[in-house]
């Protein structure tokens, strides 16, 4: 029977080429007509640890959610095999090395001690003995589940004779080893593999065709023996094409074509991806003529990634600044030097594990609250959030036609899970795009001493800095001129003229942008979430209606000015025992705005912290067990 | 027709204390822009916050008061949108030594063509007198209730460090002298500090200037043969032991002038020209990114690559 979806798991240590099977594969399978979600799960390490890649291929929709069992596990080493076992589906497939079949748990000395403890005590239940073997043996004999086990060695062996590369390069090749394997099993063509092996190494023949060579090689092997049994049905996503990229990658195709000019970072995971991205794009021509440069600089610290973006934006230039918590952390005192000084800057916030340095590699929304409340003092600032790669790309633009429109500083969050996330995403409508640069000139009317804060308008011409007039610009509170008053009246009117512009931006920016209602009339629950629950909630919401329960989905995108009408209005149709917060925190931070906005006060939540997103099946579960009063707040933890 | 020191003042009231050193560099400054008839609005200045961060007030140049410590990335980031624009960075000791110094010494690193003036009284003058990095180990000045028991840091030799290009001592009351210092810092292509040493009658009552007076001495002056120009690595090799012995000098003696200047570093902004060609010719703030609303880039030509036919 041909499948509408698989999902599969391919595991090894970190910097052993997952990325590269990841990529190769979400090109192959896309170029084929399918619909890709990868999702990238790794610890904070170099090389070693254990990492793996989690994926939806689907024929019938682009995927937006993960979810378990797996019907692939493909292992390049023997901690994948004790860690993923369990993840199978019961007649899924396990491919792993013939060379690891001795290998005890005990040797393997990467793996966590807590993760050691879960599969020790899951062998000694199940009389099941200590090495790969055994573990093999027990699935075979008690699941339906199919190990393939292919000998990693002898394969590499022959492409180090027949490419002559040695024996340490030819490790770097384990990787379309499983590119092979998921390919025969699913019965994707050759050539597509074959396209995106050449994505991935852009004219580098040689490791191009060692890899083809593999891949099809593994393809073939297990074709001969298994056939293709998970081969999936013909697309029916009827699309032409896709572009096929992380979160991170394509916040940076949003920034390049929403005009970036300034990017300042410091190194941080999960945001510096993006601006390696820019650097490697820091050129901007058009038909072949450079017409404008890009200046990506790398600072000292977060401080004088803000400072430095602040100086840049002054000079009419779209500035923006990428990070993450701890990062952000530094930055909120020049967060309230932009606000303060109307001064159009976009901060590109990808949140990861907190407190602290956290989970530096792991997904979180748990800084929503702080990029509202960060930095001492009431200014006005934008906030907004992205929930899947199309949103990420169009609101990375909105973000610098806020920033400019209304003079201020926006806060773009995003998250680990979408930064590493690779996936299959539809062709922007280039006519929505939309060039928005609200007051600024470069050629300003008055000469001289300018008014850069005129209190007749809450919104004020912007002039570049170095464009005709001499503008004071300070931290200090200010008149007109820039310069610094303490006075009581210039006080008040200053601060509700910088604020008013909240108010403005809330009659101005639709709603569209702000909140988007998933659901029709007759839905009888309601979701609400923000960033990448979007994805799995939609998914759940469907497949809670084949069950014939009939929910509605709120994604919430702007958090700063909060659409609090529409929200609320969306809200009182719905029994309050029958709204669920989503989301990737403990506090329920998105409902705790709700309230502070709407004062409604929301009682049902589904939380997840552990790092890991919340995939499809548990979401479901958590779902049922609220809406039949099993409980009132589920805290959801599947996953390695 | 050229201007005159006196088209750079404001109407505002210069509110330090009387006899302050920050008025003589004030002036300093004013004379120097006007020498070098520098064009307003195509020129700023740059503070942090302290006493000597209100100066941007007093100048008429598109100025920034920026954060306490933070005038240098604010700088560096007006510098690498629009290197057209003259930017000074004028703070204090506390601004640029204390909280600031990651950035002192990573601009440094950079050689942007920008000018630091460092207003150098030994103490934080804003918040009432306590110890700055510049004030040496064991003085206890007025507002100070025990000696400082934290040692001084030498900027000169910090900077130097660094990979500043133009290292500089001056005195504030010296006017002419800082003002000449002031041209030459600005038009240095490359990363410039002048030390300026600030007397501080309210808080610093040991470095007063009857102190200083004692012990300045202009580095030409006492050795007409003095050359603390740099044009090569040799002329480094040769020269750099009997600068660094100068910049080390302090106590009964305090040389003053130009200790460094070594005009064969590039500064940043060539250095970005060189990866990416065009861009002293298209750098970030001036060209449109839009025509008429719509995006000069399009995405579907330049990421061509990441697209993925079906
Ligand atoms: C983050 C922060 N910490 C502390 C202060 C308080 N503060 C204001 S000025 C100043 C010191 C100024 O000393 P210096 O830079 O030497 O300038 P001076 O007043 O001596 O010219 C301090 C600590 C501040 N404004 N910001
Ligand atoms: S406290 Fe010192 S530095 Fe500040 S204005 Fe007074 S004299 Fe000048
Ligand atoms: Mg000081």
């Amino acid at each position: 029977m041909l499948r509408k979806e698989i999902y599969f798991i391919l595991g090894g240590p970190q910097g052993a080429g997952l990325e590269t099977s990841s990529s190769v594969l979400t090109s192959a399978f896309t170029s084929e007509g399918y619909g890709v979600i990868s999702d990238r799960e790794y610890y904070s390490n170099i090389m070693g640890r254990h990492s793996y890649i989690h994926a939806t291929v689907s024929s019938i929709r682009i995927p937006r959610s993960l979810t378990y069992p797996v019907d692939i596990v493909g292992a390049m080493d023997a901690e994948t095999v004790f860690t993923h076992f369990n993840d199978l589906s019961k007649d899924g497939f396990i491919i792993y090395d013939s060379g690891t079949e001795n290998t005890k748990i005990q040797q393997v000395i990467s793996m966590e001690k807590e993760v050691y403890e879960r599969i020790m005590e899951f062998l000694n239940k199940n009389n099941i003995n200590q090495d790969i073997k055994s573990l093999v043996n027990y699935v075979e004999k008690n699941t339906k589940i199919t190990p393939i086990k292919l000998d990693y060695r002898g394969i590499l062996n022959t492409l180090r004779d027949k490419f002559s590369i040695n024996s340490v390069e030819a490790q770097k090749y384990k990787s379309s080893i499983l590119i092979g394997a998921v390919a025969g099993l699913t019965d994707i063509d050759s050539q597509s593999i074959a396209t995106g092996i050449e994505q991935r190494f852009k004219g580098k023949q040689k490791i191009i065709d060692a890899n083809k060579y593999i891949a099809d090689f593994v393809k073939e092997t297990i074709q001969k023996q298994f056939g293709s049994q998970l081969k999936l049905d013909h697309s029916s996503i009827n699309m032409d094409e896709f572009i096929v990229s992380s979160g991170n990658d394509i916040v940076g195709m949003g920034k390049i074509v929403g005009g970036v000019r300034y990017q300042s970072y410091y190194p941080i995971t999960p945001a510096a991806d993006e601006s390696v991205f820019l650097e490697a794009h820091q050129a901007i021509s058009v038909n072949g003529k450079p017409i404008s440069s890009i200046a990506v600089f790398q600072t000292e610290d977060e401080i004088a990634a803000i400072t430095s973006a602040i100086g840049s934006a002054l000079t009419g230039a779209r500035s923006a600044t990428a990070t993450s918590g701890p990062g952000y952390s530094l930055m909120v005192e020049g967060l309230g030097w932009a606000g303060h000084n109307e001064v159009p800057l976009v901060i590109t916030y990808y949140q990861r594990g907190g407190p602290s340095t956290g989970l530096p590699t792991r997904g979180s929304q748990s800084d929503l609250l702080f990029s509202l409340y960060s930095s001492h003092g009431e200014f006005p600032r934008i906030v907004i959030a992205s929930g899947d790669n199309m949103e990420a790309f169009y609101d990375s633009i909105d973000a610098f036609n806020f920033a400019e429109r209304y003079q201020l500083p926006v806060i773009h969050l995003l998250d680990k899970f979408l930064a590493n996330v690779i996936s299959t995403t539809p062709l922007p409508d280039f006519n929505q795009i939309k060039i928005d640069r609200g007051m600024l000139t470069f050629n300003p009317k008055v000469k001289g001493a300018y008014k850069r804060y005129d209190l007749s308008s809450p919104i004020n011409e912007r002039p570049a800095l170095g464009s005709g007039v001499v503008m004071w610009h300070t931290g200090d509170e200010h008149n007109e001129y820039g310069h610094i008053s303490e006075d009581p009246n210039n006080r008040r009117a200053m601060y509700e003229k910088r604020m008013k512009k909240l108010e403005i931006a809330d009659k101005e920016i639709p709603i569209e942008k702000r909140a988007i209602y998933y659901g029709d009339e007759n839905a009888d629950f309601l979701l609400i979430g923000w960033g990448f629950v979007k994805g799995v909630a939609l998914d759940a919401i469907e497949e809670l209606k084949a069950q014939g329960l009939n929910g509605a989905y709120l994604h919430l995108k702007m958090f700063i000015p909060f659409p609090s009408k529409y929200v609320k209005g969306i809200l009182d149709k719905f029994d309050n025992n029958r709204v669920i917060d989503v989301e990737h925190n403990i506090m329920g931070q998105a409902a705790q705005t709700i309230t502070t906005n709407t004062g409604y006060i929301i009682n049902k939540f589904i939380l997840k912290y552990t790092g890991r997103p919340i995939y499809r099946m548990e979401l479901v579960n958590a779902v049922k067990n609220i809406l039949n009063n099993k409980s009132d707040r589920e805290v959801l933890t599947y996953g390695e | 027709m050229a201007r005159n020191w006196s088209d750079y003042k404001t109407n505002s009231w210069v509110q330090w204390c009387p006899a302050c050193g920050n008025f003589g560099i004030l002036l300093a400054m004013q004379k120097a822009l006007a020498e070098l008839d520098l064009p307003p609005e195509k020129t700023s200045i740059v503070s942090g916050i302290g006493c000597s961060s209100r100066i941007p007030y007093y100048v008429k140049t598109s100025n920034i008061h920026t954060l306490h410590g933070r005038p240098i990335p604010v700088a560096e980031g007006i510098k690498l949108a629009n290197p057209e624009q003259t930017v000074i960075v004028a703070s204090g000791d506390g601004d640029l030594l204390g909280i600031g110094a990651g950035h002192f010494v990573a601009l440094g690193r950079r050689n942007m063509q920008i000018a630091i003036l460092l207003h150098d009284n030994a103490v934080y003058g804003l918040t009432k007198g306590q110890a700055a990095p510049t004030l040496p180990l064991w003085l206890k000045t007025k507002a100070l209730d025990a000696p400082n028991i934290q040692s001084q840091i030498n900027p000169l030799l910090l900077a130097f460090a660094s990979g500043y290009t133009f290292i500089a001592r001056a005195y504030a009351y010296h006017v002419d002298q800082l003002k000449d210092l002031i041209k030459l810092a600005i038009n240095h292509k490359g990363t410039a500090l002048i030390d300026i040493l600030q007397p501080c009658p309210t808080y610093n009552d040991i470095m007063s200037k009857e102190w200083y007076e004692k012990r300045i001495y202009y580095l030409t002056s006492a050795d007409p043969s003095w050359d603390p120009n740099i044009s090569s690595q040799e002329d480094f090799d040769m020269k750099a032991p009997k600068i660094l012995d100068k910049m080390t000098e302090w106590g009964e003696k305090i040389p003053l002038g130009i200790f460094y200047r070594n005009i064969s570093i590039e500064p940043l902004e060539t250095r970005i020209e060189k990866i990416l060609p065009g861009y002293l010719q298209y750098p970030p703030a001036k060209r449109p990114i839009d025509i008429k609303s719509k995006p000069i880039v399009h995405p579907f030509t330049e990421f061509k690559d990441r697209i993925v036919q079906t």
